[in-house]
C-alpha cells in the first residue's frame, strides 16, 4: 500500500482519545492515517502531527500512548486497538529515538566508570600530592585558629586546664626546649601536660603538643617520654595535621561525590574513607618515628625506650581502646623492632636530672586525677 | 463545586451524586523486580551514579501503571534533569560546607562543641530541599494532559517545619500530628492541577485520636523489641490514612479504607529477608575469615590486629564484596516491598470523589527545576 493512499479510517470498538495538552477535556476522536497521522474530533478543527515528529510516550500495557514533538508539550493520542495501534507504529520511524537506549546505558556506564577511576587516582595520587604542597602553605594564623578550636575542644575532653606545678612545668619546659631546637622548630610552639589518666600525647595545628597525664605516669625515664616527644614534634614539622586535615577534607569530598553523598555520611564512605585515611596516617606516623628517631640520635640518646614505652602500653590496654598515639598507627612491635635497630649506646649528656624528672612526674600534683 | 451552582436552590432537584471512582494499579510485580534488580546491579558498576536513571524508572513505572478514572498517569521527568540538579546542588552545597567548617572553627574557639546547633541549619537547608523535590516531582506528574504544579516558597515551609520541629521537641513528640497537618495544609494548598488549587482538609486533633496509643506505647517497643514493627507499621498505616482522607484538589477529594493493619506483612517481610541476607553474609564473612588464617597460617588476633592493614587485604576485599551485595539485595527487597507494594497496597483503598470536577482543567504552571531533588540527594534527605 502506498504511503499517499488515505485509508478507509481503520477505526474499532476501542475509543481512541486524544488530549490536547491545553486542557483535560477527554476527546474522543478518529484517525486518519494519510501523508501525516490527522486527528478528528467531531464537530473540530482536525489535528495534524507529522509521523516523524510523533514519539512514544510511557503508558501501561494495552495503550499506545504518542506524543508530538511539534505538537504542544503534554498532548497525548492514546491508541486503546491493537490492530490501530499496529498500523499507527509502523508509520513513525522515530517513535523510541528519545528512549534511553542499551548504548545510552553502555554510555552511563563507561562515564561513571571513568569518573570513578579519575576520582580513584586523584584520591590515590592527587589528595596526597596536594596535601604536602598546600600544608606548609597555610598561614600561620589560619592554622592556629584551627589549633586554637581543638584546643578547647582538647580541654573540654581531658580536663580542665594544663598542669602547673612550677618545678614538674620548668623540668618539662627543659625537656621540650632540648628537643626543639634539636627538631629546628622556631619558637612558637607551646607544650603542655593535660591531667587526665589517659596514656597519650598529641600534636595539634599551630604547633601545640599536649602530653597526657596517663602517659607520663607510665614512663619510666626522661628518654622514654622525649621520644614520644619528639615523635610529636615530628608531625608538627611535617605539618601532619594540617596535610590530614587538607587530605581528609579532600578524599571525603571526592568519595563522597563518588558515592553522591556530600555529607558522607553512608557506611561505604565511611569504610572506604577510613581505609584510605588509614594509610595515610600510618605513612606520617611512620615518617614521625623516623623524624624522633634522627632528633633522639642527634641529642646522643637511644630512641628505644619510647617504643618500650608505647610496648607497655598497649601491652598493657590490649592494643585497643586507645586513641591517637596507636589507632591507625604502625604495629607497636615492628616500630619497637625498629627502634630497637636504631639503639646506640648514650653518648650525650641526660635529658633531664632524676631531680627534675620526679618534679616532672609530679607536675599536676598527686593523686588529682 | 455543585453547591455553587447558579440554579435556584429546590428548583431542580439536585442529580445524585455519581459514585466514587477507585485508583487501578496496574504494575506487573515481576517487572518491577526485573526492573530494580538491573538498577541495582548498574548502580553498582557506576559507583551509584545509575541512580538517576533508577529513581526515574521506578517512578515511571508506578506512575503509567496508576490511573485514575481509567486515565493513566505519565512521569515526564528524566534522569539527566536530576543529574544536573545534583550537580547544581552540589556546586552550591561545597561552598556551604566549607563555610561551615570555617564558622565551626571560630564556634569552637569561642567555646567547645559550640558548633554543634550549626547542624539545625542543615536541617533546615534538608526540609527546603524536601519541598522543592516534591515540587519538581508533581511537575513532572501529568493526568489527561494537563501537569500538576506547585507554587509557596520552599524557605518558607522550611521555617514552618523548624518552627513546628521545635515544638514536637518540646512536647516529647506529641505535636506530631499538629506538625503534619500544618506542614500538609501548607504543601497541598500551594499543589496545582492545572488551573485547579489543592488544600488539605485533615486536621491534627483527628490523627491525633487514632494514634496517641502508640505514642504512651513507643517506650514498650523499646523494651520489647519485636513489637516495634507492628507499631511503627500501624503508624504508618493510621498516617496515610489521614493524609488520603484529607487531600482536596478543587471539587476533587479522595478517602481511603487503609486498614490499620495494612503494612504488617510488609514490614516483617522486609524484616524477614534482612534477617535471611543479614545471616547469610555473616556466614560469607565467616568463611571468607577461616580461609584467610588458614591460607595465612597466623593466628587470628594478629591477622586482623587492629593496624595490620597489609596482611589482611584479601579479608578486605572479600567483605568489600560481601557489602555490597548485602547492600545490593537489601536495595532491591526494599524498593520492591516498600515502594512498589506499599504503593500498589495504599492505592487498593483509595476512593477519588467528584472526579467530574477535573474533566475540563486549563493547564498552567511552570515545570520547576531539579535542583531540590539535587539538595534532596546531596543531604541524604527524603520526604514526601
Amino acid at each position: 500500500m502506498s504511503d499517499v493512499s488515505i485509508e478507509a479510517p481503520a477505526q474499532s470498538k476501542k475509543p481512541t482519545i486524544f488530549f490536547d495538552g491545553v486542557s483535560s477535556r477527554k476527546r474522543q476522536v478518529t484517525l486518519t492515517l494519510g501523508d501525516a497521522l490527522e486527528i478528528v474530533e467531531e464537530g473540530a478543527e482536525p489535528v495534524r502531527w507529522a509521523y516523524a515528529d510523533i514519539r512514544r510516550a510511557d503508558s501501561p500495557a494495552g495503550v499506545l500512548r504518542l506524543a508530538s514533538t511539534s505538537a504542544p508539550p503534554l498532548a497525548r493520542l492514546e491508541i486503546r486497538d491493537a490492530a490501530l495501534a499496529a498500523d499507527v507504529t509502523a508509520r513513525c520511524m522515530r517513535l523510541d529515538e528519545h528512549q534511553t537506549s542499551r548504548r545510552g546505558i553502555a554510555k552511563i556506564v563507561g562515564w561513571s566508570v571513568a569518573a570513578a577511576v579519575s576520582i580513584v587516582c586523584v584520591v590515590l595520587f592527587g589528595v596526597p600530592l596536594a596535601a604536602d604542597r598546600l600544608a606548609p602553605l597555610v598561614p600561620k594564623p589560619v592554622e592556629r585558629r584551627i589549633g586554637d578550636a581543638a584546643e578547647v575542644q582538647m580541654k573540654t575532653i581531658f580536663g580542665r586546664s594544663v598542669c602547673e606545678d612550677p618545678a614538674g612545668k620548668a623540668a618539662f619546659t627543659k625537656l621540650v626546649n632540648r628537643l626543639r631546637d634539636a627538631a629546628g622548630l622556631d619558637d612558637t610552639m607551646t607544650a603542655g601536660v593535660l591531667p587526665t589518666s589517659v596514656p597519650n600525647a598529641f600534636a595539634l595545628p599551630g604547633g601545640k603538643v599536649f602530653v597526657l597525664k596517663g602517659l607520663l605516669d607510665k614512663a619510666q625515664s626522661p628518654d622514654e617520654l622525649a621520644g614520644i616527644l619528639a615523635h610529636e614534634l615530628g608531625h608538627l614539622k611535617h605539618y601532619d595535621n594540617m596535610r590530614g586535615l587538607i587530605y581528609n577534607g579532600g578524599t571525603s569530598f571526592l568519595i563522597g561525590l563518588l558515592f553522591g553523598d556530600v555529607t558522607g555520611s553512608s557506611a561505604v564512605i565511611f569504610a572506604s574513607r577510613s581505609l584510605v585515611e588509614a594509610s595515610y596516617s600510618r605513612e606520617a606516623e611512620t615518617a614521625a618515628d623516623t623524624f624522633a628517631i634522627d632528633i633522639m640520635h642527634a641529642l646522643g640518646r637511644s630512641p628505644k625506650p619510647a617504643a618500650e614505652l608505647m610496648f607497655r602500653i598497649t601491652g598493657k590496654e590490649g592494643g585497643s581502646g586507645l586513641t591517637n598515639i596507636l589507632a591507625s598507627h604502625p604495629l607497636t612491635e615492628d616500630r619497637l623492632a625498629r627502634m630497637t635497630k636504631e639503639d646506640r649506646p648514650v653518648s650525650g649528656p641526660p635529658l633531664l636530672t632524676d631531680k627534675e624528672w620526679q618534679a616532672l612526674k609530679g607536675i599536676c600534683g598527686s593523686g588529682k586525677i | 463545586m455543585n453547591d455553587m451552582q447558579w440554579a435556584p436552590i429546590g428548583s431542580e432537584p439536585l442529580p445524585p451524586p455519581l459514585p466514587p471512582t477507585r485508583v487501578d494499579f496496574t504494575g506487573n510485580r515481576s517487572e518491577f523486580r526485573k526492573m530494580v534488580t538491573k538498577g541495582a546491579m548498574l548502580e553498582l558498576v557506576t559507583f551509584g551514579f545509575y541512580r538517576f536513571w533508577l529513581v526515574t524508572d521506578i517512578r515511571r513505572h508506578l506512575w503509567t501503571h496508576t490511573a485514575v478514572d481509567d486515565d493513566a498517569a505519565e512521569y515526564t521527568g528524566r534522569a539527566k534533569e536530576l543529574l544536573i540538579g545534583f550537580l547544581i546542588a552540589l556546586a552550591i552545597l561545597v561552598p556551604i560546607y566549607l563555610a561551615y567548617f570555617l564558622v565551626g572553627i571560630e564556634f569552637e574557639r569561642w567555646q567547645a562543641f559550640a558548633s554543634v546547633p550549626l547542624f539545625v541549619a542543615f536541617y533546615a537547608f534538608g526540609q527546603f530541599a524536601i519541598f522543592r523535590a516534591r515540587r519538581y516531582r508533581l511537575t513532572r506528574t501529568v493526568w489527561r494532559g494537563v501537569r500538576f504544579w506547585m507554587d509557596g516558597s520552599g524557605w518558607a515551609y522550611s521555617f514552618r517545619a523548624m518552627a513546628w520541629g521545635l515544638l514536637v521537641f518540646l512536647t516529647l513528640g506529641l505535636a506530631l500530628p499538629w506538625r503534619e497537618a500544618a506542614l500538609e495544609r501548607y504543601k497541598m494548598q500551594h499543589t496545582h492541577y492545572g488551573d485547579l488549587t489543592g488544600d488539605f482538609e485533615g486536621d491534627g486533633w483527628t490523627f491525633f485520636k487514632r494514634g496517641w496509643w502508640l505514642w504512651l506505647l513507643s517506650p514498650v517497643a523499646l523494651v520489647i523489641f519485636p513489637l516495634a514493627p507492628f507499631f511503627y507499621a500501624e503508624f504508618r498505616a493510621r498516617e496515610w490514612r489521614w493524609w488520603l482522607d484529607g487531600i482536596r484538589i478543587g471539587g476533587v477529594s479522595l478517602s481511603s479504607e487503609l486498614p490499620h493493619n495494612a503494612f504488617y506483612g510488609l514490614y516483617w517481610k522486609v524484616i524477614g529477608w534482612w534477617t535471611l541476607l543479614s545471616m547469610i553474609f555473616g556466614a560469607y564473612i565467616g568463611g571468607a575469615t577461616m580461609l584467610v588464617v588458614q591460607l595465612s597460617g597466623l593466628p587470628a588476633e594478629q591477622v586482623f590486629g587492629p593496624e595490620n592493614g597489609a596482611k589482611s587485604i584479601p579479608m578486605l576485599v572479600a567483605m568489600v564484596i560481601g557489602y555490597f551485595a548485602l547492600a545490593l539485595a537489601l536495595n532491591i527487597v526494599m524498593r520492591v516491598y516498600l515502594q512498589r507494594d506499599l504503593w500498589a497496597k495504599v492505592l487498593e483503598t483509595v476512593e477519588v470523589h467528584n472526579i467530574a470536577a477535573a474533566a475540563d482543567v486549563r493547564g498552567s504552571g511552570e515545570l520547576a527545576s531539579a535542583l531540590g531533588e539535587g539538595f534532596a540527594d546531596g543531604l541524604d534527605v527524603a520526604g514526601f
